[in-house]
């Protein structure tokens, strides 16, 4: 069976600053992929590319077999893959409900319909009671919820996350470890980009690696963070040999 | 950072097929209750409006009271075809007149000749408009930032200046700065001309009721959504399954449309029309006064604008007028101040919470 997203060789550069080159992985169905990689990896770059926010220079990004390279976001969004903010953006003066329905119409007419499954995504994020809260009155984390909900709401076969416990209190961050998690089991593959590694570890059974725009590692999470190349990213020439 | 125990790592659990699709949720314990029929209490009371304005004219003859009330309404439906776009979009349009003088003098000149009935010429022009709006929302609606706004003043002082300095085009007569007058041909409803004021006083009465009942449905719709969530957040939009340029562009034309028919009723009522009044720019800003000071992005908002700015232009204008010219404009300017400072939301806000503590409107009660 060929893979959920194949991405071949997509590159972009931004002036003088080569992002992503030569970027290639596979992602299967059903699992949690984590993006890790130090800051200005290209992580954001090669998110962006895959949500159609950002066009390769020059690559394809093939999803269930089709080439979504250049694509623009709706269209991705359409085609099943939707996404996370790092910043969370919600529509600040709707309601949650109103935030959870949005999404809904790319796959149904039917606002009615579409306001039921609303519901049942608020009570799924464990949010049913502020249902009619305006999202300005909500706190930062359940912003954060919101976002991952306003996701589902597109009812997508991917889900990219960018940062998902970013400014959270490990309560919290537990919390949305546990939600991820069920996301995942009800049949949603996931990539997310993140740095915290109790998230990583908590989460995902592979991770792939990134440092200035190319791919270092790929494995487990527990063989990739002991690989030399891994840490000197990280930590620098001198730590990897000390531990060499 | 080595010691992290992937103590809770579990193996991949790849779903059949027929799972990946839809997530089926959880169904909510315990259903919440609806808002409590906001949304057909809106139309009934649009409906209430409607039914309790169109008896007016039975008590009221006065025709200078009259003709002033037709004048507030068509300011209101003037308004709320521009909030249909902007209030919703969060986009200003500052140009918004070009639609009510293509609808005005393309109604008057189908009138004048092929003797089309302005009740067809109206639609005709509204269509004009419409693709007038395409014309200038395709290019600018792709940009993000005040490009749009920009561009809407542009085209609409381009035509009023082309109109005002051209007598004929391609044969037909738009009598340059002069403008045109509506040939009168006496009490007929066929040519929409009425010897009394109280039939244009239906005729707008109708109009504005269809205007807030669009509204209304849009609020409820796919459109309303997308829009409201574009005013939100474009980039959140997007990755929604949102194409901006193209929802913005449908509701611009809605709203020009609409704008359009106006531009026709105003040619009717006053049987003239001229690039000045029906192109130019104070149209234009009234327009988006109204909606931003009696809240847009509401159904009522801009009627409730209109309802307390069109007759202080005209006190202004008719008893101080003569002396302190232009001083309505300062009134304008100090109420949109302090709107601006103290009621971001518009006048139509602290209403609202009046009513809904009052317990008039539901607990749902937000428009």
């Amino acid at each position: 069976m060929s893979p959920l997203l194949d991405v071949r060789g997509i590159a972009k550069r931004f002036g003088g600053l080569q992002a992503v080159g030569d970027l290639s992985f596979q992602l299967e169905a059903g699992e949690i992929l984590a993006l890790l990689g130090p800051n200005g990896a290209g992580k954001t770059t090669a998110f962006n590319m895959i949500a159609g926010y950002t066009r390769p220079d020059s690559g394809e990004i093939l999803f269930q077999g089709r080439n979504i390279a250049r694509a623009r976001p709706w269209t991705i969004c359409r085609a099943g893959i939707a996404r996370t903010f790092q910043l969370s953006k919600p529509f600040a003066d709707l309601t949650v409900i109103e935030n959870l329905m949005v999404g809904g119409f790319a796959r149904s007419r039917d606002a009615s319909a579409i306001r039921d499954k609303a519901e049942a995504i608020a009570d799924f994020l464990g949010m049913g009671r502020q249902a009619d809260t305006e999202v300005q009155h909500l706190t930062a984390f359940d912003r954060r919820k919101l976002e991952l909900g306003r996701a589902l709401s597109t009812e997508p076969v991917l889900l990219l996350m960018d940062e998902v416990v970013a400014g959270a209190t490990p309560a919290e961050g537990q919390e949305m470890v546990a939600l991820v998690r069920r996301i995942r089991d009800r049949g949603v593959t996931i990539l997310i980009v993140e740095h915290v590694m109790k998230v990583i570890m908590a989460l995902s059974e592979r991770v792939i690696v990134m440092e200035s725009g190319r791919l270092i590692a790929d494995g487990a999470p527990r063989d990739v963070v002991n690989q030399p190349e891994v840490l000197k990213a990280y930590f620098g020439e001198q730590y990897a040999a000390a531990r060499a | 950072m080595t010691t992290a125990r992937p103590d809770r790592l579990r193996s991949p659990t790849v779903p059949r097929p027929d799972e990946i699709r839809a997530p089926s949720l959880p169904a909510a314990p315990g259903r919440r209750p609806r808002d409590a029929g906001t949304g057909f209490g809106t139309l009934g009371l649009i409906a209430l409006m409607t039914l309790a304005a169109m008896a007016l004219p039975l008590v009221v003859t006065d025709s200078y009271l009259l003709h002033s009330c037709i004048v507030v309404l068509f300011f209101a439906y003037m308004a709320t075809a521009w909030n249909f776009v902007c209030g919703y979009v969060g986009q200003l349009s500052i140009g918004h007149a070009m639609f009510a003088g293509i609808g005005g003098y393309a109604t008057v000149l189908l009138f004048t000749g092929l003797g089309l009935s302005p009740w067809l010429g109206m639609p005709v022009g509204g269509l004009l408009a419409a693709l007038l709006s395409v014309v200038v929302g395709y290019p600018t609606f792709r940009l993000r930032g005040p490009y749009f706004a920009l561009t809407t003043i542009a085209f609409a002082e381009m035509i009023r200046i082309w109109v005002e300095n051209t007598d004929t085009v391609l044969g037909i007569p738009l009598n340059g700065a002069a403008g045109l007058t509506v040939p009168l041909r006496g009490e007929s409803l066929a040519a929409l001309q009425f010897n009394g004021k109280a039939p244009y006083y239906w005729v707008i009465v109708g109009l504005l009721a269809g205007a807030l009942t669009a509204t209304w449905w849009l609020e409820h719709s796919k459109l309303g959504f997308y829009l409201k969530a574009i005013r939100g957040d474009r980039d959140a939009a997007e990755s929604l399954g949102i194409s901006p340029a193209r929802y913005q562009l449908v509701a611009l034309a809605i709203s020009a449309f609409m704008t359009g028919i106006g531009g026709g009723f105003y040619a009717q009522f006053f049987r003239y029309v001229n690039a000045e009044r029906l192109i130019g720019v104070d149209l234009s800003i009234d327009m988006a006064l109204m909606s931003i000071i009696g809240g847009q992005g509401t159904v009522f908002g801009p009627l409730l604008g209109a309802v307390l700015l069109a007759p202080l232009a005209e006190i202004t204008r008719g008893h101080l007028g003569g002396s302190l010219l232009g001083l309505h404009i300062v009134v304008y300017g100090i109420i949109l101040m302090l709107a601006v400072l103290y009621l971001p939301k518009g006048l139509i806000a602290p209403l609202r919470s009046l009513l809904a503590r009052l317990g008039l409107l539901g607990r749902g009660g937000r428009r």
